[in-house]
């Protein structure tokens, strides 16, 4: 299977996901020793890391490495390469500055990338994009200089929501336009913006939260799963992936505004609301796209899909059902629960991709 | 795996039946079988088949994505490689290329796909 002359192929791409794959393992194990559970970790301090590992490390390196395809540059896969790295030299136990470092220019090298794209396609849901990246360049810029993680987990999410936002947008070219649509939408990227980079602030936070709530309407009303979720096999999945992160986007949104700020339990709430809720449906629902065109393999649909998802739902319930009812112990078998819809999930894939295999042999 | 993969499309082409190019429209009725799995709908109808052009036994394909930020430009030049595979003679060289210009559009779609989508 040939990639377009410069690019590198899937023996570069493998071990730049199999970094990302670290991130993952130490950033859940580290999570799971956050809630209470008994856990081998690498390190000590790697249950400080735990954000860090999830956003910058897995989440970071994945997006890093889809971008770096997209392009077909070289240089591009530097980004990729930096933060999985990071990741290693987090979940190894170096000072954290030397992670932070990788991170920072990790992410310098997408939001490089992301803008070369931008400046080819001068539309907003490319500057979506761009401001994404840049929310995660400064949020690491800030992180590496000693804000303390929970200073710039609302730049981390604006790096994923955004990202995620502007290529839903980017999808909604195929519906009949809608200037007043896209007119709220930048109206909801500037609160966004503001939100993400005030929110130390009481009403930055809240605004930030507004921002957020406006965004999962938005996407509610206006994006194409709407339409495909009539469809069948894959398309109808990736359609339910994406329509219940959007509830959970706005589940999460209407905590952080209920709470009015980030304080006691609305901390582990509203951020895994969203993190776990929102984004990781999203990976849920993209893998079965992504993974093909990253590693060059097949993977098939199978109703099976559909299990890890209700696993994700059902486990975030009763993690934030004990943030709520200020069980702790539900929130730990919640979280738990949450790891093992991820193991199942990768379990799932691989069963896909082998399932794939056989039949392209055939 | 790469060598495996061009192994059967070696093979198929071997065994194709086609002893013949085939019409530029029997490309793109081919071509109708590779999909978009985000939105269900095939290249054709969504506007992304940029030009055919058969020349003796030569077959060039320009196709397009939505958007350069899209990882899978490579993916989709693969799916239609493989669909057309059994169409052609076993000597025939295909030549399918990602271009950029003109941007894609909405208008670019199919009356089938944006009638699908809700345009009037």
């Amino acid at each position: 299977m040939a990639v377009r002359s410069g690019d590198l192929g899937v023996p570069f791409r493998l071990p730049l996901l199999i970094l990302g794959f670290a991130s993952l393992v130490s950033g859940v194990l580290a999570g799971l020793a956050r809630l209470g559970w008994a856990v081998p970790l690498p390190s000590a301090q790697l249950a400080l890391l735990h954000g860090p590992l999830m956003v910058c490390g897995f989440l970071g390196t994945v997006i890093g490495l889809e971008r770096a395809v997209a392009l077909g540059y070289r240089w591009a896969y530097a980004g990729p390469l930096f933060t999985g790295l990071g990741g290693v030299a987090l979940l190894l136990g170096f000072p954290s500055s030397a992670g932070a470092s990788a991170m920072v220019l990790g992410s310098a090298v997408l939001f490089t990338g992301t803008t070369l794209i931008m400046l080819r396609q001068r539309e907003l849901f490319m500057v979506t994009m761009v401001l994404g990246a840049a929310s995660w360049l400064a949020g690491n810029l800030l992180w590496l200089t000693g804000t303390g993680v929970s200073g710039v987990v609302a730049l981390w999410m604006n790096f994923l929501v955004l990202t995620i936002a502007g290529e839903r947008l980017e999808l909604s070219r195929f519906l009949p336009p809608s200037p007043a649509a896209k007119q709220i939408f930048a109206g909801i990227l500037a609160v966004l913006m503001a939100g993400g980079i005030l929110s130390g602030t009481g009403a930055g936070i809240v605004m930030y939260g507004i921002g957020l709530l406006g965004l999962a309407v938005w996407l509610l009303r206006q994006d194409i799963a709407r339409r495909t979720v009539k469809e069948q096999g894959l398309t109808r999945f990736i359609a339910v992936c994406l329509l219940s992160g959007y509830v959970w986007l706005a589940i999460g949104s209407v905590m952080l505004l209920a709470a009015g700020g980030l304080a006691g339990v609305a901390y582990d709430a509203v951020l895994h609301a969203i993190l776990i809720g929102f984004v990781f449906s999203m990976v849920f629902g993209h893998a079965p796209i992504i993974f093909p065109a990253v590693v060059r393999v097949r993977m098939p649909y199978h109703w099976t899909f559909y299990l890890p998802l209700l696993v994700l739902h059902a486990s975030l319930l009763m993690r934030l059902a004990g943030d709520g009812l200020m069980l702790p112990e539900l929130r730990s078998l919640g979280g738990l629960l949450n790891a093992a819809a991820l193991v199942l999930f990768i379990l799932n894939t691989v069963s896909s991709v082998i399932r794939g295999s056989r039949a392209g042999k055939n | 795996m790469a060598s495996l993969a061009n192994f059967t499309l070696t093979m198929e082409r071997a065994i194709s039946m086609q002893s013949e190019m085939p019409s530029e429209k029997d490309v793109r009725n081919i071509l109708h079988n590779v999909i978009d799995p985000e939105v269900g709908i095939n290249i054709v109808d969504l506007g992304l088949v940029y030009g055919v052009e058969i020349s003796g036994n030569k077959l060039h394909i320009d196709l397009t994505m939505t958007t350069p930020a899209c990882p899978m430009g490579d993916m989709i030049l693969d799916d239609a490689r493989q669909a057309l595979a059994g169409l052609l003679p076993a000597n025939a060289e295909i030549d399918i290329n990602l271009v950029w210009e003109p941007p894609w559009s909405p208008d670019k779609m199919s009356e089938q796909a944006r009638e699908h989508f809700g345009w009037s």
